[in-house]
């Protein structure tokens, strides 16, 4: 209770100040929620870029847009500083297992040797080392761009397809383009990797590795008559000797003599990825807040009503307290602290809210939503930041139901 | 804390009128001059709407004067700020309603207390004074009782330690025993009467019961916005 004896009331203005608490709560919790996952889901990326095992990435626009990735990735790896370079190429196909029943699963075509040398350190224990795909360079296949040598017809698949279809190391499995079994071509399983699935890891549920060459050639992204983008690559992900990649200035010469080499291409550090990223979290941070802000501003109207319903409801008390001589600041000051104590309290029970759903969501929702939810960060200062910008908010609500107190004619009031 | 000096209170050619200009205004003072010294026991009387309330109002700074002047000690308070009229309502006058105008959500305690607080005196000396104006008014034992679990007559006897929390100079009483019984009314009437003459205060006393304006020492009658009979004398 405020010194000048606002802040009681009856049952029913009871329930109105616990709408109202409940109203920011709501409109708190959306914020805290969607801040606590982005913000933890980015977080999770940026860790993931901090503990990559390159450096440095070379990619393209459009789709699988490198060209000529073979002879790119061996022109890189002459540039003085470059230790490896892996040119990845990912493309959803179909698989035919043991007992010919089809499913879609994602496809990695890599150079073995140089795709192991670039995993980092929370990926080099998922992957068999080396990796079995026969030809560690890929070259033998790709004959200086002719693919005329032998494919290897090795793959290595995930460690959850295996599972769910019985595939053992051993047995053979026919890849296709697509769903047409006679396109497809038969490959013998030399092993499996992986953790079971996430969608935050950088490989997917169901998903095979093999030779880029293999893979170029069965989805025609290789050399010949009909290729749309020969010896095609999404990617190269270049490591760096460690005296590079521990000094920002040597990086940066590095990768700019990669850009050299491929002006049409983009090439840019972890560092400058992060930097995206981290530039992208904040606009979304802030499309979230701008989100949230319809729901904060519903609920400092509803404080705003119902502190006005509670200045008439209380227009004889206001009346009799200004008639004893207490001042208008005082009861100013009453109504204030009760906005804020409303809204501090709305605040937090969304913060307690968010924290609850999150947590819910983290063990009951659907596995994309509980991978993103078991990441959510909770900084205590944003939340902080939260709670203390409603209450700001809530002196406006209290601003308009403090003019309305001061404006009762005493002598009406108590008439 | 000293009880409040009694102020001598003075109008001078005062009017009071409601939305003027508008179909609905009321003239309710005209041209009212009067003169209350310190100390006096004064009744108010008159027909309903004869503007008895708003002469209080007026006088105990809850309103102010249309034209005219308002002088306490000889000095004009009717044009101060709501400031300033609040401090000195807070500091020197004490009302009494007719209808008491606790706070329901306050104990009796507390009601008394609530212009201390509003004083800014110390919690402990706040606590002591509530207790021994409950004790005066005979409430002793009915310090934690809500107006709604007092009677008519012990309400008024709450709203009367109120009044007098501050020890003001001035008492303001608008038809104090006018929703009480006989009984009631005589108890009050008796209880306001030896508060003042213990104190010292001013008693300024609006009625229409006779058996209340006799217990005074001037008799004001008013009739239509105006001052028609000053009469001194028990």
């Amino acid at each position: 209770m405020t010194p000048t004896g606002w802040g009681r009331g009856p049952r029913h203005a009871r329930f109105q100040r616990f709408l109202a608490v409940a109203a920011i709560g709501a409109a708190v919790a959306l914020p805290v929620v969607l801040i606590s996952v982005g913000g933890g889901v980015s977080d999770h990326e940026l860790h993931a870029l901090e503990n990559a095992g390159y450096q440095i990435v070379v990619s393209a626009s459009g789709l699988h847009g490198i060209t000529g990735a073979h002879d790119l990735t061996n022109r890189i790896l002459g540039v003085p500083g470059v230790s490896f370079a892996s040119p990845v190429l990912s493309i959803a196909i179909d698989a035919f297992n043991t007992s010919d029943s089809v499913s879609p699963i994602l496809a990695e075509g890599v150079i073995p040797s140089q795709f192991t040398a670039t995993l980092g350190p929370t990926e080099t224990g998922l992957f068999p080392d080396p990796l079995p795909l026969g030809d560690p360079n890929d070259s033998t296949h790709f004959a200086n761009g002719s693919y005329r040598g032998t494919p290897t017809y090795d793959v290595v698949v995930s460690a959850p397809y295996a599972d769910q279809y019985q595939i053992s190391v051993g047995q053979s499995i026919v890849l296709a383009p697509d769903d047409n079994l006679s396109a497809g071509v038969r490959f013998n399983v030399t092993g499996t990797f992986g953790p079971p699935f996430s969608f935050l890891q950088p490989t997917a549920a169901y998903a095979v590795l093999l030779p880029l060459s293999d893979l170029q050639v069965l989805t025609g992204y290789g050399n010949g008559s009909g290729t749309i983008v020969p010896d095609a690559a999404d990617s190269i992900e270049v490591a760096v000797a460690g005296s590079v990649g521990g000094n920002p200035a040597a990086l940066d010469r590095v990768a700019a003599a990669i850009q050299a080499l491929v002006p049409s291409y983009s090439v840019s550090t972890l560092s400058q990825e992060a930097q995206q990223l981290e530039s992208a979290s904040a606009v979304l941070t802030g499309f979230y807040l701008a989100l949230s802000s319809v729901g904060i501003v519903v609920g400092v109207i509803f404080l705003t009503l119902v502190l006005l319903r509670r200045v008439e409801a209380e227009r004889r008390s206001i009346g009799i307290r200004r008639a004893l001589g207490i001042s208008g600041r005082s009861i100013a000051a009453g109504i204030v602290g009760d906005g804020a104590v409303l809204a501090g309290a709305g605040a937090l029970s969304g913060v307690v809210g968010g924290y609850v759903l999150v947590t819910v969501l983290a063990n009951h929702a659907s596995s994309t939503v509980e991978e993103a939810a078991r990441l959510a960060v909770f900084a205590p200062a944003t939340l902080a930041e939260i709670v203390a910008g409603i209450v700001v908010l809530s002196l406006a609500a209290s601003a308009v139901a403090t003019r309305s107190a001061l404006r009762i004619q005493v002598a009406e009031a108590l008439r | 804390m000293n009880a409040a000096p009694a102020p001598a209170v003075e109008l001078s050619d005062v009017s009071r009128v409601y939305s003027p200009g508008s179909a609905d205004e009321v003239r309710a003072l005209r041209g009212v001059s009067l003169r209350i010294d310190g100390g006096e026991f004064v009744s108010v009387e008159g027909p309903s709407g004869c503007g008895k309330t708003t002469l209080l109002n007026l006088l105990g700074l809850l309103d102010a004067p249309t034209s005219g002047e308002l002088l306490w000690d000889g000095r004009p308070v009717g044009a101060r700020s709501d400031r300033e009229r609040a401090r000195l309502r807070l500091e020197r006058v004490g009302f009494i309603f007719q209808r008491f105008y606790l706070l329901p959500t306050m104990t009796a305690r507390e009601n008394v207390e609530l212009p201390m607080r509003a004083l800014g005196v110390p919690r402990a000396e706040r606590l002591r004074r509530a207790s021994d104006l409950l004790s005066e008014v005979g409430l002793s034992g009915r310090e934690r009782s809500f107006p709604h679990q007092l009677s008519g007559g012990e309400e008024q006897r709450v709203a009367i330690a109120r009044a007098l929390a501050n020890r003001p100079g001035l008492l303001l009483a608008d038809e104090p025993t006018g929703e009480l019984d006989s009984g009631n009314t005589r108890g009050i009437l008796d209880l306001l009467t030896r508060v003042r003459a213990g104190r010292g205060a001013t008693l300024l006393l609006v009625t229409h019961n006779p058996t209340v304006s006799a217990r005074a020492s001037r008799h004001l009658a008013m009739e239509d916005g105006r001052i028609v009979a000053d009469r001194r004398g028990a």
